[in-house]
C-alpha cells in the first residue's frame, strides 16, 4: 500500500519535473526557472576572503534559502531508477546547497559525448575533461571557482586557508564526501613514505617541514602555513588526479581495505598477490585510479561505467548520480549521459574520426596541419564548428640555449653571451614561421603571457628584440669577435673553428622539425651554422639531463604560472619537464653551491621574485611577475617566436548540436581545458 | 622424421633462453627507460611532472633495480607462466595480449585465406595461359602491389572511402558493437569492416605468391613427364594440378610455417593506420613507450612461434613432396 502510494508519487515527481524541466528549457522569457534567481556570482561567502589573492566564487554558499527542497530535477535515467528503487531519490542525493555552475543556456539531458584519446599514456586526456578537483580555474584562467567545495578562504596573512566541503556531498557510490576523505590523503597517503617517498612543494613550509592539515568539523578543514602562502588556490586546483598525483581527497571508506594501516592483512596479502603485485603500494596505487579501477568511487560529473576502463577500445564514463553542481534552474548536472573515449592506436586515424565528424568535441590531438580541412569539411557538411582556443600566452616554440654549455668552452662562453642570444632573435624570421608553420594563427612575440593578463609586463617586452634583422644581427656578431668566415660562409671562432651550434628538436609539437629548419636557415643568412638534430624525446631528456644539449626547440606553456607546478621561469623546478638554459645552476642551487655552476645575478634574482610572490596579495603578484618576464626578455634566456597559435589543443571540433561549449576558452594544462569549460555543462539539442 | 621433431623440441628451451637474453638487451637498449619516455610524455602534453613524483614512480616500476636483477623477475615469472605487468597500462601483460589475440589470429588468418585463395589459383592460370592479355594484367597489379607499401593503400582506401562515401573505415566494429559481448550480430558487424584491411593486408603476400606460383610451374611445364603425361591423352588439368603444381607449390608450403608469427603479431603499421585492435598496435605502443615488460613478452612470443612454425613447415613439407621426406636422419 504505501509503496504503490510511494510509487505514484514518484511518477507524479517525475512528470511534473519532467514538465519543470520541458519548462525550464522553452525558450520563452516569461517562465521563471522554479529555483529562485541565483545570487550574483561576484558573491563573497564571508569577509574573510576579501584578502584572498583570487576569492573562489561561490553563488550557491550565499543563498542558503535560495532553493526550496524537492525542487532539484534530474536525468531520465536517474529518475528512473529512483522509480525502481535503486537510488534514492534527487534531493538526497544533492548536497543540501547544491554548488550552482554557470552556463550560456539552460540544457537538455541526454546524449554521449564521444571522444577520442591515445589509449592508457594520454591519461591527461581524462583529468583535463573530468577536472576533479576541489576548486578549478575559470574559463579565462584568471580565478579559482568552487568545483566540490563550499568556499576557500584565507586569514588576511595568508597563512591559513580553511576549506569548506558542501554538508552532506556524497561520493558516486553514495558515501558520505567529508573531511575524513582529506584527512585521510593527508595522514595516510601524504604521509605514507611507501606511498609518497618525498613531500610535493605546496605541502611543505619554508623550512622543508610538513605543512599541518587539521579537521575542525565534518565539513571544515585548515591547511596551517607557517609563513604566508598566497598560491593556495592554484595548487588547490590542481592537487587532483593529473600526471597522476595523488589527490588530496580521497575516497576513504573504499580505499581503507586496500591500505595497510586499515586492512585486514590476509585479505590485503590475497588481493596484492591476486593483483600480481609485489607491495601494497602498488595495489593501492592501481586503487586510487579513475581510470584503472572502475568501481572507485569519484566525485567528477561522469564516472568510469562498471568494468570499463583506460585501457579497453572504448572507456566509458557514465554520470555520476551524486555529482554536486546544478544549474541556475536546478537541473543536477551534468547533462550529458555519457562521454566515451576512443582509444586510437595513431593520432593521425584520430585527426581523421575528427575530420569525419565521429568525435563530438576534440581538441586534444587535433593537430593544426588538419585545420584547413577541418574548416573546410566543416563549411560543407555543417556537421560541426571549428573554434580557434588560445593560451595565457608564452610561446608556441623557441630556441633556449644552454647557458651552462662545458662540453666545447668556445660554444659554452658563447652560449651564455647575452648579446649573442639577442643577435640570434634579431636572426629570425617570424613572420614567415608564422605563415607556413601556424598557418598565420598566433602571432610572432617573445614569451610572455598575454595581453590583458595582469602579469603581461607590456608590448615593449613582448616584442622585444623581434624584428626580423640580419644586418643589425651580424654587426652585432662581428661585434662579439666572431668577424672571420670561411669559404662556405660561416662565421669563425678566434681559434679558427666554425661557430656551429647543434639545434635539438622533439618531434612532438606540430611542425618543430619544419620551425627547426627555417631557423636554421635564417641562421645561416648571419653566418652561424645551426646543425638540425631531430631526435627521439626519451633520449632528448635524457641528453638535457646530462647538460649534453647545446640548444633546443621547446614551448613556454607557464606564461600564466610562473610561481606554481614545474614552471619554467624557474631554474628549482628541475630538468624533468623543464627547458635546458641552464642544468648547471640547477645542479648549484640544488646542492646548496656544492657543485653546478652559480648562477648569474639575474636568475637569482628571478628566483627571489619567485619566493616573494608566494607569500603576497594578487597585486604585488602581479608585479612580481611582470619583472620575471622583463627579466626573462632582457637576458634573452628563451627566444621566443610565434606564440598564441593553435598548436597543441588549441583546434576545437565541436559538434553542431553541441552547446555551452566556450568559443573562446582559455586552455592550459593548468587549466585543465576543456575542464574549465564546464564540460558538465554542455549538451546536445535535437 | 619422429627423432627430427624430438631433436628440433629438445632444442627449443635452449634456444628460447638465449631469444630472451637477446630480447631483454635489445628493449632496454635504447637510451633512457620507461620513466623517461613516461616524463616526456607528460611533458609535450604541456604539463612536466613533479621530482618526488619521479622518485616514487622509479621505486614503483621498479626502474631503480639493476638490469639483471630485472631480468632475473622476469624470467621468474615466465617459468610460472607469468607474462609480467604492464608499466604503461598497469595490468597484466597476458590479459593485454589475450584480450586482442582473437581479432588479431582472425584478421590475419583472414588475410591469408584472401592471399592463397587468389594467388594460387591466379598463378596457376598465369602459367598455363603464359603471355595472355589476362596474365599481362595479373602481371601488372602484381607489380602495383608489391610496390605499394600496404600502410600506403590502407590510407589511399581509407581516403577514398572518407572522400566519396564519408565514412570513416577505421577500426574493426561499428561503434554499437565495440564494447559488446561476442554475437551473431558482432561476428556479421565484423564481417562488414574486415575486408579492407583483409584486402589491404592480403594483397602484397598475393602479388609475391602469385609471381612464385607462375615461375615455378612454367619450370615444371616444359619438363618430360608433363609432355608424357599429356602425350598419353590426359586431360589437362587433371594434369597440370596432379604433378607440376604440387611440384610448383612446394617452396609456398615451406613459407607457410612462417605464417605462425605473422599470425600472432598483426601487422604493425597497417594496423597502427588502420587503428586494429590487434597485437600490432600493442607491441609499437610498448616498443616506443619502453613498457619493457610487455615489448619482451611480445618478442619472446613470436620467437617462440617461429622456432614451431618452422618445424611446422618442415613437416609440411616433408608430406607434400616425398622426395625430402628424412627417413635416415
Amino acid at each position: 500500500m504505501n509503496k504503490r502510494f510511494l510509487d505514484h508519487a514518484l511518477l507524479v515527481l517525475a512528470v511534473v519535473t519532467l514538465l519543470a524541466v520541458i519548462a525550464a528549457c522553452a525558450p520563452a522569457p516569461t517562465v521563471a526557472p522554479p529555483t529562485a534567481a541565483p545570487p550574483p556570482p561576484t558573491a563573497v561567502p564571508a569577509p574573510t576572503t576579501a584578502p584572498a589573492p583570487v576569492a573562489t566564487k561561490a553563488p550557491a554558499t550565499a543563498a542558503p534559502t535560495a532553493v526550496p527542497a524537492a525542487k532539484y530535477k534530474e536525468a531520465p535515467m536517474l529518475a528512473d531508477l529512483v522509480k525502481a528503487g535503486k537510488l534514492p531519490p534527487v534531493d538526497q542525493r544533492l548536497p543540501a546547497n547544491p554548488i550552482v555552475v554557470e552556463a550560456a543556456e539552460i540544457g537538455q539531458y541526454g546524449g554521449i559525448w564521444r571522444r577520442g584519446t591515445l589509449g592508457p599514456s594520454d591519461f591527461n586526456g581524462i583529468a583535463r575533461v573530468i577536472d576533479d578537483a576541489l576548486v578549478i580555474f575559470s574559463p579565462d584562467g584568471g580565478s579559482v571557482v568552487n568545483k566540490y567545495v563550499e568556499s576557500v578562504t584565507s586569514t588576511p596573512d595568508y597563512k591559513s586557508w580553511t576549506v569548506k566541503l558542501p554538508k552532506g556531498a556524497k561520493w558516486s557510490n553514495g558515501d558520505p564526501f567529508t573531511t575524513d576523505d582529506i584527512m585521510f590523503w593527508y595522514k595516510d597517503a601524504l604521509q605514507n613514505k611507501d606511498l609518497m617517498p618525498s613531500l610535493p612543494g605546496w605541502m611543505q613550509n619554508k623550512d622543508g617541514s610538513l605543512v599541518e592539515v587539521k579537521q575542525v568539523d565534518d565539513v571544515t578543514v585548515q591547511w596551517n602555513y607557517k609563513d604566508p602562502h598566497t598560491t593556495f588556490l592554484f595548487e588547490l586546483a590542481n592537487a587532483e588526479y593529473g600526471d597522476k598525483n595523488i589527490p588530496c581527497f580521497l575516497p576513504s571508506k573504499f580505499l581503507k581495505q586496500f591500505h595497510v594501516s586499515y586492512a585486514d592483512k590476509a585479505a590485503l596479502d590475497k588481493a596484492v598477490a591476486d593483483a600480481k603485485f609485489k607491495t601494497w603500494a602498488e595495489l593501492f596505487r592501481i586503487k586510487i585510479s579513475p581510470y584503472d579501477t572502475p568501481e572507485r568511487p569519484g566525485m567528477a560529473a561522469w564516472v568510469a561505467a562498471p568494468g570499463s576502463r583506460i585501457s579497453d577500445q572504448i572507456f566509458k564514463l557514465v554520470r555520476n548520480p551524486y555529482f554536486v553542481g546544478v544549474d541556475k534552474a536546478g537541473n543536477q548536472l551534468p547533462y550529458l549521459d555519457e562521454v566515451d573515449l576512443k582509444f586510437f592506436a595513431d593520432v593521425n586515424s584520430l585527426n581523421l574520426a575528427a575530420i569525419a565528424g565521429e568525435l563530438d568535441e576534440q581538441e586534444r590531438q587535433v593537430q593544426l596541419v588538419n585545420y584547413p580541412v577541418l574548416k573546410e569539411t566543416s563549411q560543407k557538411t555543417g556537421k560541426y564548428n571549428i573554434y580557434l582556443w588560445q593560451s595565457l600566452g608564452g610561446a608556441d616554440a623557441d630556441v633556449i640555449f644552454n647557458q651552462t654549455y662545458t662540453k666545447d668552452p668556445d660554444i659554452g662562453t658563447l652560449l651564455a653571451n647575452k648579446d649573442f642570444r639577442i643577435a640570434m632573435s634579431y636572426a629570425i624570421n617570424r613572420k614567415q614561421i608564422q605563415d607556413s608553420a601556424f598557418l598565420g594563427t598566433g602571432e610572432p612575440r617573445q614569451p610572455v603571457p598575454k595581453k590583458g593578463h595582469p602579469y603581461y609586463p607590456g608590448d615593449e617586452y613582448a616584442y622585444k628584440y623581434i624584428d626580423y634583422n640580419p644586418t643589425l644581427a651580424g654587426q652585432m656578431l662581428d661585434k662579439l669577435g666572431l668577424d672571420k668566415k670561411d669559404s662556405d660562409g660561416f662565421r669563425l671562432f678566434p681559434s679558427g673553428k666554425r661557430v656551429a651550434i647543434e639545434l635539438s628538436v622533439v618531434a612532438v609539437f606540430g611542425s618543430y622539425p619544419d620551425i627547426a629548419q627555417l631557423i636554421a636557415k635564417d641562421f645561416q643568412k648571419v653566418g652561424i651554422q645551426l646543425i638540425v638534430q631531430i631526435r627521439e624525446r626519451a633520449l632528448h631528456f635524457s641528453l638535457r639531463e646530462s647538460n649534453d644539449l647545446m640548444a633546443e626547440m621547446w614551448n613556454q606553456d607557464t606564461a600564466g604560472f610562473p610561481f606554481t607546478g614545474s614552471t619554467k621561469y624557474d631554474v628549482r623546478s628541475g630538468i624533468y619537464g623543464n627547458i635546458t638554459y641552464g642544468p648547471l645552476w640547477y645542479n648549484w642551487v640544488k646542492t646548496g653551491g656544492k657543485e653546478g655552476v652559480e648562477p648569474p645575478d639575474y636568475m637569482k634574482q628571478m628566483m627571489q621574485l619567485v619566493d616573494h610572490a608566494k607569500t603576497v596579495g594578487p597585486a604585488d603578484q602581479a608585479k612580481d611577475a611582470q619583472q620575471i618576464m622583463k627579466l626573462w626578455v632582457d637576458n634573452m634566456v628563451e627566444i621566443g617566436t610565434v606564440g598564441l597559435t593553435a598548436t597543441d589543443q588549441g583546434v576545437v571540433v565541436v559538434n553542431a548540436k553541441m552547446h555551452n561549449v566556450p568559443q573562446n576558452l582559455t586552455k592550459d594544462w593548468p587549466l585543465r581545458t576543456p575542464g574549465n569549460g564546464r564540460p558538465e555543462t554542455w549538451f546536445f539539442t535535437q | 622424421m619422429l627423432r627430427f621433431i624430438v631433436q628440433r623440441l629438445l632444442i627449443l628451451p635452449v634456444l628460447l633462453i638465449l631469444f630472451s637474453i637477446i630480447v631483454f638487451w635489445l628493449v632496454q637498449a635504447p637510451p633512457g627507460d620507461f620513466l623517461t619516455s613516461y616524463i616526456a610524455n607528460l611533458a609535450s602534453g604541456g604539463s612536466s611532472i613533479r621530482e618526488e613524483q619521479v622518485e616514487a614512480l622509479r621505486q614503483q616500476f621498479g626502474l631503480d633495480q639493476p638490469g639483471y636483477i630485472r631480468y632475473v623477475l622476469w624470467m621468474e615469472g615466465l617459468a610460472k607462466g607469468d607474462l609480467g605487468y604492464s608499466l604503461e597500462y598497469q595490468r597484466p601483460n597476458a590479459e593485454l595480449i589475450g584480450e586482442r589475440l582473437v581479432l588479431t589470429v582472425l584478421l590475419a588468418l583472414f588475410a591469408f585465406a584472401i592471399t592463397w585463395i587468389v594467388a594460387v589459383p591466379a598463378g596457376i592460370y598465369s602459367a598455363t595461359h603464359q603471355n595472355s592479355l589476362l596474365d599481362y594484367a595479373f602481371a601488372l597489379l602484381n607489380y602495383v602491389g608489391v610496390a605499394t607499401p600496404n600502410f600506403m593503400l590502407a590510407l589511399i582506401l581509407m581516403w577514398i572511402a572518407f572522400a566519396y562515401m564519408g565514412i570513416n573505415i577505421t577500426g574493426l566494429f561499428s561503434p554499437a558493437y565495440e564494447q559488446a559481448p561476442w554475437s551473431l550480430e558482432r561476428f556479421v558487424d565484423l564481417l562488414k569492416h574486415i575486408w579492407v584491411p583483409g584486402i589491404v593486408l592480403g594483397i602484397a603476400g598475393t602479388a609475391r605468391l602469385m609471381r612464385v606460383m607462375r615461375a615455378n610451374l612454367l619450370d615444371e611445364l616444359n619438363k618430360p613427364y608433363v609432355v608424357t603425361a599429356r602425350a598419353k591423352g590426359m586431360s589437362e588439368w587433371a594434369l597440370v594440378l596432379k604433378y607440376p603444381v604440387r611440384l610448383a607449390i612446394n617452396p609456398l608450403v615451406s613459407t607457410i610455417g612462417w605464417m605462425l608469427p605473422q599470425l600472432f603479431s598483426g601487422s604493425l603499421i597497417v594496423a597502427t593506420v588502420m587503428n586494429l585492435p590487434n597485437i600490432g598496435p600493442l607491441l609499437l605502443r610498448a616498443l616506443t613507450q619502453r613498457d619493457m615488460y610487455l615489448s619482451g613478452s611480445i618478442l619472446l612470443i613470436y620467437c617462440f612461434l617461429t622456432i614451431i612454425g618452422t618445424l611446422v613447415s618442415d613437416i609440411l613439407l616433408a608430406l607434400v613432396d616425398p622426395r625430402i621426406r628424412m627417413e635416415g636422419v
